[in-house]
């Protein structure tokens, strides 16, 4: 028997756990819990850590940068036109003379806020829609899941310019409407199955058994053992959201300048890509680095928070 | 009048094979602070009875096509079911065979217990919390206060199956439904989640009925017995009455089946096993339903034709059988079938 010399001088199990937690869980072991667990498996995943770590990286410029910039974003100075990347404009100027830096950062906040605003609005549709079908059951589930396959046959982008041309402007909440309107059909069908599969659980049953209403049932034993899948989602659903928020600025139906987005700064570039070709590389990258690392994250969390799917 | 007064209960399940007759017009009654055993093999519709009464049965494909189920004077079939939530858990609580999947899994049981005393009382959260301490002291859970912090993976199965009572008995309910209660558990917890089931029952004052296939248990707990067969109620009798003088052939081979520590008299020596097996419930003959195993009947008995009824063949003991045993006096198993 092995004995560990820091075990012999330990006070007894009791005591030390009396010091240890003040009334909270009382436990001797280090309490294990999902998060904890769930955090242990995404940083082993390099490839999320370092995609998470860039993300992050990106969304403090976006949200810093344009606070200590010495330029101004609208200043129009044609003198300073289409410079390349230099040391006082890391990113170059664009057609007007404008930081490019700056513009990036600001573009950023409205490409990841619409971005964030749609996909939010996707799940929160998602979550009403699939989990009042998955929860009611019967026939008015098998109603609901008939209209979203008749809605799954819209093709997403060409629906989003139509609901554009009927609002007649592009604001931030056009485009998040514009662009959730079309794509939550996904989300519903996950939370569905995920609510069917756990209303089947015997804590549902024993829950009804001492009088809970649905609505609890709902929100306390069904919601809350999706959110796993709800947060792998969020980070499957971005990069499409985010491509669409470009595709539609780069066309010209995203918000209006001077406003910038990446979509539409792409689009400034468009034109000058032999000249210059940093005004549309500039913006390009940024929302190919944002996808790229939305799905490594998404691709960590689902190993973080579904093990079980790991193998497959 | 009986706290809870079930008859002519009849649910069926309409599946695509057919009409399953689960339970197929059973009558019962429990008194105030009685204990009722309902046995039975799997599929005999012990459970689905039980959730019947509490208005559980997942519909469809289930309905209760008939009886009454009166409890405290309301009939639960026609109670709406806003008056049956509110019933649930704090009139009658149930609990249920596996206690390893019957609490969730992200919930503390802390919250799991105040968040059903304050669905039925309207106390403070800190009021709960005092509550939900008492009773798992009160079924024997060490340092109760640290222990309403923790997930339910923390604790074992018997523990667990504690905590369930806990919440069952939070509302200080009427009636207690305990379906199998510890047929997860094993030998030794068993006895002490009974015997914590017994003393918690006296000291709440409350009936139970305990659903089990194992005649060990009600043997322990219950006051009356209700042998169930293929959906029916083939012989309800008091205890001892039953265990002393069981009148129904499968009463009869049920208790041959049970292991004896002490040989004594004709039942010492080899397990016996009932030959067969239950009815298909889609359709059955209008005869008894265990004629098939029955050792005692033959093709031209009249059980084979007629469904026989239930009938008071002693005081308080009924049975369901063309060939009870009283009335085949002196004679051993099988030496009635004629070859």
């Amino acid at each position: 028997m092995v004995i560990n010399p820091r075990e012999a001088t330990r006070p007894p199990l009791v005591e030390e756990e009396r010091t240890l937690q003040s009334g909270a869980a009382g436990a001797p072991l280090r309490q294990s819990n999902l998060w904890r667990d769930a955090w242990g498996r995404y940083v082993r995943n390099k490839a999320a850590v370092l995609a998470g770590g860039i993300f992050v990286v990106l969304v403090l410029f976006c949200v810093v940068w344009p606070i200590f910039s010495p330029y101004d974003p609208n200043a129009v100075d044609f003198a300073l036109k289409s410079q390349a990347p230099s040391l006082s404009h890391p990113f170059g100027t664009d057609n007007f003379g404008r930081d490019m830096m700056t513009r990036t950062a600001l573009g950023g906040r409205v490409s990841m806020g619409i971005g964030f605003g749609a996909t939010l609005a996707i799940l929160l549709i998602g979550v009403a829609y699939g989990s009042i079908s998955g929860f009611v059951g019967g026939r008015l589930d098998n109603g609901m899941m008939r209209v979203l396959d008749t809605l799954y046959g819209l093709p997403y982008l060409p629906f989003a310019i139509i609901i554009l041309a009927i609002f007649g402007n592009a604001s931030f909440w056009t485009m998040v409407v514009a662009l959730s309107v079309a794509s939550w059909f996904t989300s519903a069908r996950i939370v569905r199955g995920q609510i069917i599969t756990l209303k089947e659980n015997d804590y549902v049953r024993a829950a009804k058994a001492v009088g809970a209403r649905w609505y609890r049932v709902l929100g306390r034993h069904l919601l809350p053992n999706t959110l796993g899948v709800l947060i792998i989602a969020i980070f499957l659903e971005l990069p499409g959201v985010i491509l669409g928020e470009a595709f539609l600025s780069f066309i010209g139906l995203g918000i209006s300048p001077p406003d910038a987005s990446w979509g539409q700064m792409a689009n400034d570039g468009r034109t000058v890509y032999r000249t210059s070709p940093h005004i549309i590389a500039v913006p390009s990258m940024a929302i190919a680095t944002l996808i790229l690392c939305a799905n490594f994250i998404a691709d960590g969390l689902r190993d973080a928070l579904d093990p079980r799917t790991r193998e497959t | 009048m009986a706290l809870l007064e079930v008859t002519d209960l009849a649910t069926h399940f309409f599946t695509r094979e057919g009409v399953v007759r689960a339970v197929d017009g059973i009558s019962f009654s429990v008194e105030r602070g009685e204990t009722l055993g309902i046995v039975g093999e799997s599929g005999c519709g012990k459970s689905v009875t039980a959730l019947s009464i509490m208005g559980l049965i997942p519909r469809p494909p289930a309905k209760i096509v008939s009886g009454s189920v009166v409890f405290d004077g309301d009939d639960l079939v026609e109670l709406p079911e806003k008056q049956l939530e509110d019933l649930r858990g704090r009139e009658i609580a149930m609990i249920f065979q596996d206690p390893m999947t019957c609490l969730n899994p992200t919930l503390t049981i802390g919250t799991q217990i105040t968040e059903t005393i304050r669905r039925h009382y309207d106390v403070s959260k800190q009021d709960a919390r005092k509550k939900a301490i008492e009773l798992l002291e009160e079924v024997q859970i060490p340092r109760a206060s640290e222990r309403l912090g923790d997930y339910p993976h923390r604790f074992s199965g018997g523990m667990r199956q504690r905590v369930m009572i806990a919440i069952a008995l939070s509302c200080d309910p009427k009636l207690l439904i305990a379906d199998e209660p510890t047929t997860a558990l094993d030998v030794t917890v068993q006895a002490a989640v009974l015997d914590l089931l017994d003393d918690l029952r006296r000291s709440h004052d409350m009936a139970m009925i305990i659903i089990t296939h194992d005649m060990g248990v009600v043997a322990e707990a219950a006051d009356d017995i209700l042998v169930m067969y293929a959906g029916q109620v083939v012989e309800h009798a008091p205890v001892l009455e039953l265990f002393d003088h069981p009148e129904h052939p499968y009463t009869e081979a049920l208790l041959g089946a049970l292991p004896q520590l002490e040989g004594e008299g004709i039942r010492a020596g080899r397990l016996t096993a009932i030959p067969g097996r239950p009815p298909d419930l889609i359709n059955p003959p209008a005869a008894c339903r265990f004629a098939p195993r029955c050792p005692y009947a033959n093709e031209n008995d009249s059980c084979a034709t007629v469904m026989p009824e239930l009938r008071e063949i002693r005081k308080e003991h009924w049975v369901r059988s063309a060939h009870p045993m009283s009335e085949h006096a002196g004679s051993l198993r099988g030496t009635e079938v004629p070859a």
